[in-house]
């Protein structure tokens, strides 16, 4: 990684955000939802609504407006709510963050059971194990969120009873609420990459343990265990990382029906309840901050490329 | 005194779709203490699965009918997965044939020398560094202690072979197989790596079993060689009478495939007159990004002339940018500089037109991927027929001229052997007529015999149309019994350009005198 290139997908992502403000700002605009009419109710006075109108800058031309926005944005102002009447940034914000602890527990899970059961199936090519585990991955993907998340919920949450069916708890406030709390989202999140991954390790394990150097490796006396865990394991998990960026994508798109089951305020959720009541500035700032998280994630993933594999470097 | 290894009439089949392939059929050879056993023979002959049969390392759908394989007073088909992981590595080391692909890319050096002088000798961390510092020293490594921190990519082909071989001698033991050690490195690197092995057998006394597909490279270095042909041991002789006294039809036909630069296979002189010229001619991958330098030219203003009818010889070793100069010949890449064919001027790759691309044809390295493998040979065949206008029901005629059956136009490529596919690309660059044709490795991934069948193939169709040849390959001893004249290439540039029989002479660059001394030529 040389400082050009941090230089260069830096710009690119500045890039990327721009491209993203300039349609989301223009999506906003086609949308049939009147700022001013949103503000002051159906029932307003059209002297009334001219007043907002003007007071807003709603009847400059469309790139005035966009130029004010984006003004106040790079400055860390995303305007007011016009449902809440709040700062629409930090609230943003605190939704991302809780979104993103969701995300970052799908993915730990993901990775703590879909790393050990791939590379079983691919040590147990064509036998029942992998049969079963190819069979019940295809389950995975073949089930929408909305189907895994009521069934969990239907056994975890009614029937046993041992975990809460929605909401969500800080971790300041109790550990234990926000864990049990999250379990169910999580785990839900969890069973479409579990599915994704497990056949993605299971095809690099085949084609690693295929390799000349674990042939090499094995001919020089090194036991099977150590083979697998100190020569296989790093290189099979390579391609996992750029499987993991793309699945941060699909979770934030997809987290928003699951914090639409399970009731958590996370930017999923605070950005369908700011489309349903048409609060413009909720939708900008939603939609930018996704785009954003997007974009690092990538950069980050390809970061972590040239850690653990040290044959590629970016110059 | 006991052979170190000994094998009596192993017979090995591979299960394919229920029926037996015999492998390797009644094999019996030994191995004595201090010696080194060359095992030659064509690809698919069985040596290597010989090898891997020594090491227990066969695929799952191999059985071994009768014979035994003894490592010293130990029984090797009887021996348990623990004790074979004790063996192996310990007693039994084993070279690959590529250095590249038998180390792993993501553990350093040291990592993967270390390892296995704590398993095998008990070494603790500290202990193993040392020793690792010492062996990579005794392979003649520059700089050991930096060498143990790198990654296999931050050190060149012919490093990472002294590295196994280093890792192979780490553990002292009584025996080594080399499978093909220096096939995948280039001539002058696979010479000193021959050099170290002869010192380290020297210094330590290990008995070897030396594989190889070159009877000239195996008779230099090893005591006595076997010979195998189809899984059978035909003949078996010291290495000094092998080459002088075959016994053996197929040990004669090995012999005789073997290139010696002294053998001419042409008698012929090319004409004065000039076919094609390059003047300055440079070749640049990647394009020139932000923030940084342009990429430096793979080649660094190269020119020369092909005379009509010549057979213009390219050698250098991989890198060298001789692949380069035929991509550029035939408009694959682009380039600054000036190409002439005829007089005419050729601006560049996007001005080369139907003319051009019909007079200066190309064959490929690899067969196997330079032909669609969705076509059958006939289409395969068509293509340029029809572009340049030539008569479909040539077809089966320049099969004929390829030494092809007609009935091969039906066949898909993968029907095909090695020899027969490279034969099928020749008959598609000969089915435009073409003045020059640039042959880039065509012989490289075939088997020595298989190789004297293409070259005389090659020299038959020149007798016939005339056509002049750029032949590119890293083999000297071949170029020197069919090339006119011969270009040196080293680094993108040319050292030196001469007629063949000037070669052994003063004027030559020092590079083309080690890259003659490096070139086996076979005792006797």
């Amino acid at each position: 990684m040389s400082f050009g290139w941090l230089l260069g997908r830096s710009a690119s992502i500045v890039y990327t955000i721009l491209v993203v403000s300039i349609l989301v700002f223009g999506i906003t605009q086609v949308l049939p939802a009147d700022a001013a009419v949103t503000l002051l109710g159906e029932n307003a006075t059209p002297e009334a609504l001219a007043a907002v109108r003007t007071r807003l800058g709603l009847d400059d031309p469309y790139w005035l407006q966009y130029l004010h926005w984006i003004g106040r944005v790079v400055v860390g102002d995303f305007g007011t709510s016009m449902r809440t009447g709040q700062p629409v940034g930090p609230e943003m914000f605190a939704a991302l963050g809780r979104s993103l602890i969701l995300a970052v527990s799908a993915i730990l899970l993901m990775l703590v059971v879909a790393v050990p059961l791939g590379m079983a199936a691919a040590l147990n090519q064509g036998r029942f194990a992998d049969t079963a585990t190819s069979l019940v991955s295809f389950v995975g993907i073949a089930f929408p969120e909305f189907v895994t998340a009521t069934l969990l919920a239907l056994v975890f949450a009614d029937t046993l009873q041992w975990l809460p069916a929605t909401g969500w708890v800080a971790p300041g406030e109790s550990a234990g609420g926000f864990l049990s709390h999250l379990a169910l989202p999580a785990l839900t999140a969890s069973v479409v990459l579990v599915a994704h991954v497990v056949r993605m390790v299971r095809s690099e394990t085949l084609d690693v343990l295929h390799s000349d150097y674990i042939r090499a490796a094995r001919l020089k006396g090194v036991p099977e265990g150590r083979v697998l865990v100190g020569h296989a394991l790093r290189n099979a998990l390579l391609p996992v990382v750029t499987i993991v960026a793309l699945d941060v994508g699909y979770l934030l798109g997809g987290i928003i029906v699951i914090e639409e089951i399970f009731a958590i305020p996370g930017i999923g959720r605070q950005l369908m309840v700011a489309i349903t009541a048409r609060d413009l500035p909720s939708i900008q700032a939603g939609a930018l901050i996704m785009a954003a998280t997007y974009a690092l994630t990538n950069t980050l993933a390809d970061m972590a490329y040239t850690v653990l594999d040290k044959r590629i470097r970016y110059d | 005194m006991t052979p170190v290894l000994s094998v009596r009439d192993y017979t090995l089949d591979y299960l394919t779709g229920g029926a037996a392939l015999r492998v390797l059929d009644g094999i019996s050879l030994e191995v004595r203490p201090g010696e080194v056993l060359g095992l030659v023979g064509e690809s698919g002959s069985g040596k290597s699965s010989l090898a891997l049969a020594i090491m227990r390392h066969l695929p799952k759908n191999a059985r071994e009918t009768v014979g035994a394989l003894r490592l010293g007073d130990l029984d090797l088909t009887a021996a348990r997965p623990k004790e074979l992981t004790r063996i192996r590595g310990r007693r039994i080391g084993m070279v690959f044939q590529d250095p590249s692909t038998s180390l792993n890319p993501t553990l350093t050096i040291g990592a993967q020398l270390t390892e296995v002088l704590r398993l095998h000798r008990g070494l603790d961390r500290a202990g193993a560094e040392a020793e690792a510092l010492d062996l990579l020293g005794r392979v003649e490594l520059n700089d050991p202690a930096a060498i143990l921190k790198r990654y296999p990519h931050e050190i060149s082909g012919g490093e990472k072979q002294r590295v196994v071989i280093a890792g192979a001698f780490g553990c002292r033991p009584e025996f080594l197989i080399f499978d093909e050690p220096t096939t995948a490195l280039d001539v002058i690197t696979g010479a000193r790596i021959l050099e170290l092995f002869a010192r380290l057998r020297a210094e330590t006394g290990v008995a070897a079993l030396y594989i190889s597909h070159d009877l000239a490279l195996v008779s230099r270095v090893a005591d006595r060689v076997a010979v195998l042909k189809k899984g059978r041991l035909v003949e078996e002789a010291s290495a000094a009478d092998i080459f002088v006294r075959p016994k053996h039809p197929d040990t004669k036909a090995l012999v005789d495939a073997v290139p010696r630069p002294e053998r001419r296979l042409v008698g012929d002189r090319s004409s004065d007159e000039v076919l094609l010229s390059v003047e300055r001619i440079e070749v640049t991958y990647g394009r020139k990004k932000l923030f940084r330098p342009a990429p430096k030219p793979s080649t660094r203003a190269v020119g020369f002339e092909v005379r009509r009818g010549e057979i213009l010889g390219v050698v250098g070793e991989s890198g060298s940018g001789k692949s380069s100069i035929a991509r550029a010949l035939t408009g694959l890449v682009d380039y600054t500089g000036a190409i002439r064919l005829d007089g005419r001027p050729i601006a560049g790759a996007a001005a080369m037109d139907r003319d051009y691309r019909r007079a200066v044809q190309i064959v490929f390295q690899h067969p196997d991927s330079s032909l669609n493998p969705r076509q059958r040979v006939g289409e395969i065949l068509s293509r340029p027929l029809k572009l340049f206008g030539g008569d479909l029901a040539e077809i089966p005629k320049l099969l004929e001229r390829v030494r092809l059956p007609a009935a091969y136009a039906e066949r898909w490529p993968h029907q095909l052997s090695g020899g027969e596919k490279q034969r099928v690309a020749i008959a598609r660059a000969f089915a435009a007529r073409p003045a020059l044709v640039v042959c880039d490795e065509i012989t490289a991934p075939l088997d020595v015999s298989v190789q004297a069948q293409i070259i005389e193939l090659l020299l038959d169709l020149r007798r016939h149309t005339g056509t002049a040849y750029l032949f590119i390959t890293h083999d000297l001893n071949l170029v020197r019994q069919i090339a006119h004249r011969v270009a040196v290439m080293r680094r993108g540039e040319l050292f030196d350009l001469l007629a063949v029989d000037e070669l052994g002479g003063d004027h030559v660059h020092p590079y083309t005198r080690a890259l003659i001394a490096a070139s086996p030529i076979p005792v006797g």
